[in-house]
């Protein structure tokens, strides 16, 4: 497929309405054989729709799409796929009782009636090793694999349909910085043999680093498409929210300040985490760096009493904490922010005040009975807090989008006076960069008014931007701590076992 | 869901158009078209609507009633189901009629302690271990009978003295079960919505792994609601045994299936975290007024049965395909 570097897909005038609001208006843009063109916007901006549009999920109203300077009609998905346009899905569509081979396979619209084994085995084998899953078997289940894992045979089977265009959404959002990397690699690989790729994600940095070419929407509309060697994150903000948004400095208190501290000491869990001990003040951000199966995670969780195997001291304010048992954990004090906030966080068919004082409801009522009148005042001054508004309050969590689905679930954790450790699992996974910046501020505000913060992440940025003292972990231990001056790329080597740092 | 996020149209956009669109609910407008369906039936019907029949029917769904409610919150509280029930009751029967001596007030008081703790028992498997509740109350259903059959010895259990009398009466014309039946509902609709303990079992029903993770007394709040469950199937033994004055191994009869049953023609949802009292009083009250338009209309129970059944079936149904739209 050698191919000149001319418009392979183009958009034009796409435009499409749900129950006459209008989703995608007037948006053209057109990208060329080889070219990686990074699709970016708020929550909201329309460009899942533009997505659907594009692989056949969505009729537009009006507009088309041109494939090789032919109108393209799009009628469902596998349409789609036979005119060259794969798709790799925000939600995983890999099937885990089938193993990695039948996976690959899936969907293949080019796949023989009988499969030809062996040589799909060895066409496999090829692809695994291009991903950076040496150590995976093809005929291993996909049930044995890691999130992340599956997440790249996703990404694998997509791009190896030999399509003209490859639409990536997200595909990096539940990966670690390594996997991004053999993700980035393969993206770079089928671009250079003639392929179009459009990439959409909130990682900006990640955007500037892979694409050519960056197409902005805003509320539906096309702001800018722009040759990304013109563009800085900040300017990217920009042109996605339209106005200069404000970067959060980090304001790292003295060691010196007086108050309680969370105090872990060798703290264990069998097989994901080991000797970790860490004394925390209030009034600081604590971050843990680590990427999937680090043991960041586990160590949050092993103190909120998800651990019931876990062993070790902990100490806050002076006193023990009964880290074996949820319950007793959080009426020591601790408040739990899990890295799931669908199924391990919000009560989504339950309407959001509700789930802003779920975890309170014992301080609302007296002997027992609910005070409505405290509900509702409670209910409303955390809305305020965490900038929702109150006339959305009786709606279900469920209507929320995930960034201010997010901010609810970090929001019931705050203006408690038992609350003493915040400990956030990934607080911003999967949330828009306007959420991103509100659950920051959040968390600042939270240290700022006495809590002892702990999260954990896998993003530099927000590692840089958030945390005060900076813990890298790897492979269940912890590599380093800093405390204040340190570099990204010393974090990302501490990570990584050295492999990805510049 | 996911994909649903970035659909979004901007937050204004989206909250002026969406309550504003009125969706049919399938729950709803079931029940309207039964309810509708019975009133026809019973114009048609002689002697249905009449204020005999209508005690009639108030009568017969007491007795199930009063266990149903205390179903209702096990199942709110996403336990499902118990189907240790029918023995539950017929040994609470039985701690009844043979407690007589002690006087009512005493003998009442000891037959639902006996009921609390028989069920509170398993609900504390439930919370603290994780016990599937159908397997659980299967077993402890066996063991119940078993501990009843070996100590009444298998013989149907008379009363020394009856200081019962009382409970049979019928104030008004109603049986004073009517009553409980009522009085129970309000207290367990009131508790269900503003007591601490109420809003946890939604909470938990809905959820059960978020309401852990955020270290909500999960255990606790199950034994609680078990507790209630334990005490109301109490209830139903007590005006059992009032009413047979005597108590045999199978006085319980088809209880379990028949309270299930009333709180889901009810509405509330088998997965938890949805359902109040009152609409199980519904439930009963009208698989009550279906039977007894059956029995006027000289049907046989096998069909009132087969009535009930396809009864179940459809609110089942309609609650499923109502949740599943909910979310999307």
């Amino acid at each position: 497929m050698s191919e000149e570097a001319r418009a392979q897909v183009s958009v034009e005038g796409l435009t499409r309405s749900f129950a006459g609001v209008p989703a995608v208006q007037d948006v053209s843009f057109t990208v060329g054989a080889g070219e990686i063109h990074a699709l970016c916007g708020h929550n909201g901006a329309g460009k899942s729709t533009v997505v659907k549009m594009l692989s056949g999920q969505l009729a537009p109203d009006s507009g088309q799409v041109i494939i090789d300077g032919r109108p393209a009609a799009l009628g469902s998905r596998q349409v789609a796929q036979r005119l060259g346009v794969a798709l790799v899905d925000q939600e995983l569509s890999v099937v885990p009782a089938l193993t990695v081979l039948d996976n690959l396979l899936l969907g293949d619209v080019r796949a023989p009636l009988v499969n030809r084994r062996r040589a799909a085995t060895e066409r496999c084998r090829q692809v695994l090793g291009d991903m950076g899953l040496d150590r995976l078997r093809p005929d291993q289940p996909l049930s044995e694999l890691s999130i992340g894992e599956r997440q790249l045979i996703e990404v694998a089977r997509a791009l190896s349909q030999n399509a003209r265009l490859v639409i990536l959404d997200e595909p990096t959002a539940t990966l670690s910085d390594v996997e991004t990397q053999h993700v980035f690699a393969a993206i770079r690989r089928v671009a250079a043999q003639g392929c179009s790729v459009i990439f959409v994600s909130h990682r900006l940095s990640e955007v500037l680093e892979l694409c050519d070419t960056v197409t902005v929407l805003r509320d539906g509309r096309k702001v800018a498409t722009t040759p990304s060697a013109e563009l800085t994150v900040d300017g990217l903000i920009v042109q996605m929210l339209g106005e200069a948004p404000h970067r959060l400095t980090a304001t790292r208190a003295a060691e010196s300040q007086p108050g309680y501290e969370l105090r872990i000491e060798h703290l264990r869990v069998p097989g994901r985490l080991e000797d970790f001990t860490l004394t925390a003040q209030a009034g600081r951000v604590y971050a843990l760096a680590g990427q999937l199966g680090s043991g960041a995670s586990d160590v949050l969780r092993a103190l909120a009493g998800l651990h019931p195997q876990a062993t070790g001291t902990v100490r806050l304010r002076e006193r023990a904490v009964p880290f074996r048992s949820p319950v007793r954990a959080a009426s020591a004090g601790v408040a739990f922010v899990s890295n799931d906030r669908k199924s391990e966080g919000l009560f989504l068919d339950k309407p959001i005040s509700a789930n802003l004082v779920a975890t309170r409801l014992p301080s609302l009522a007296r002997a027992g009975v609910l005070s409505s009148r405290r509900e509702h005042q409670a209910a409303r001054s955390l809305a305020e807090l965490v900038g929702i508004p109150d006339r959305r309050l009786g709606e279900s969590a469920a209507a929320l989008s995930g960034g201010n689905q997010q901010r609810v679930f970090v929001g019931r954790c705050l203006l408690r006076g038992d609350v003493y450790a915040l400990l956030l699992d990934e607080p911003t996974r999967g949330v828009d960069i306007g959420g991103r910046a509100a659950i920051h501020q959040l968390l600042r505000a939270a240290a700022d008014a006495g809590l002892v913060v702990l999260f954990s992440s896998t993003e530099l940025e927000e590692l840089l931007e958030l945390g005060d003292v900076i813990i890298t972990m790897r492979e269940a231990r912890m590599v380093g701590q800093y405390d204040g001056g340190v570099d990204g790329t010393v974090l990302l080597r501490d990570m990584t076992h050295g492999a990805a740092a510049a | 869901m996911t994909t649903a996020k970035s659909d979004r149209r901007p937050p204004m956009a989206a909250t002026r158009w969406a309550p504003a669109r009125w969706r049919a609910d399938p729950l709803d407008i079931g029940i309207v078209v039964v309810v509708l369906a019975v009133i026809v039936a019973g114009i048609l019907t002689t002697r249905f609507f009449s204020l005999a029949n209508a005690r009639a029917i108030l009568a017969s769904s007491a007795w199930v009633g009063i266990t149903a409610i205390g179903a209702t919150v096990v199942m709110i509280a996403g336990s499902a189901v118990s189907l240790a029930v029918s023995q539950t009751a017929t040994v609470a029967a039985m701690v009844f009629l043979e407690t007589q001596q002690f006087g009512l007030p005493v003998a009442i008081i000891l037959t639902l302690a006996s009921g609390v703790v028989i069920t509170a028992l398993q609900g504390a498997v439930i919370g603290f271990w994780t016990a599937n509740p159908i397997v659980l109350t299967i077993a402890a259903g066996f063991a119940i009978d078993g501990v009843a059959i070996w100590i009444s010895g298998g013989t149907t259990v008379y009363p020394q003295v009856t200081a019962f009398n009382a409970l049979n009466g019928t104030p008004l014309g109603l049986p004073l079960a009517v009553y409980v039946l009522i009085a129970l509902t309000v207290l367990a609709e009131l508790f269900l919505r503003r007591a601490t303990a109420g809003r946890h079992m939604y909470l938990l029903g809905e959820n059960p792994a978020a309401a852990r993770a955020a270290g909500l007394p999960v255990g606790r709040v199950t034994v609680v609601a078990w507790a209630i469950f334990g005490a109301c199937i109490a209830l139903t033994g007590i005006f059992l045994a009032a009413f047979n004055t005597s108590a045999n191994s199978s006085l319980g009869g088809t209880l379990s299936l028949d309270a299930i049953a009333a709180v889901l023609v009810g509405g509330t949802a088998i997965g938890g975290g949805k359902g109040s009292a009152l609409r199980t009083l519904g439930g009963a009250v009208l698989i009550s007024a279906i039977s007894d338009l059956l029995l006027l209309r000289g049907f046989s129970t096998g069909i009132q049965l087969l009535v009930k059944g396809i009864l179940v079936l459809m609110v089942v149904v309609a609650v499923h395909v109502r949740s599943t739209r909910s979310r999307r």
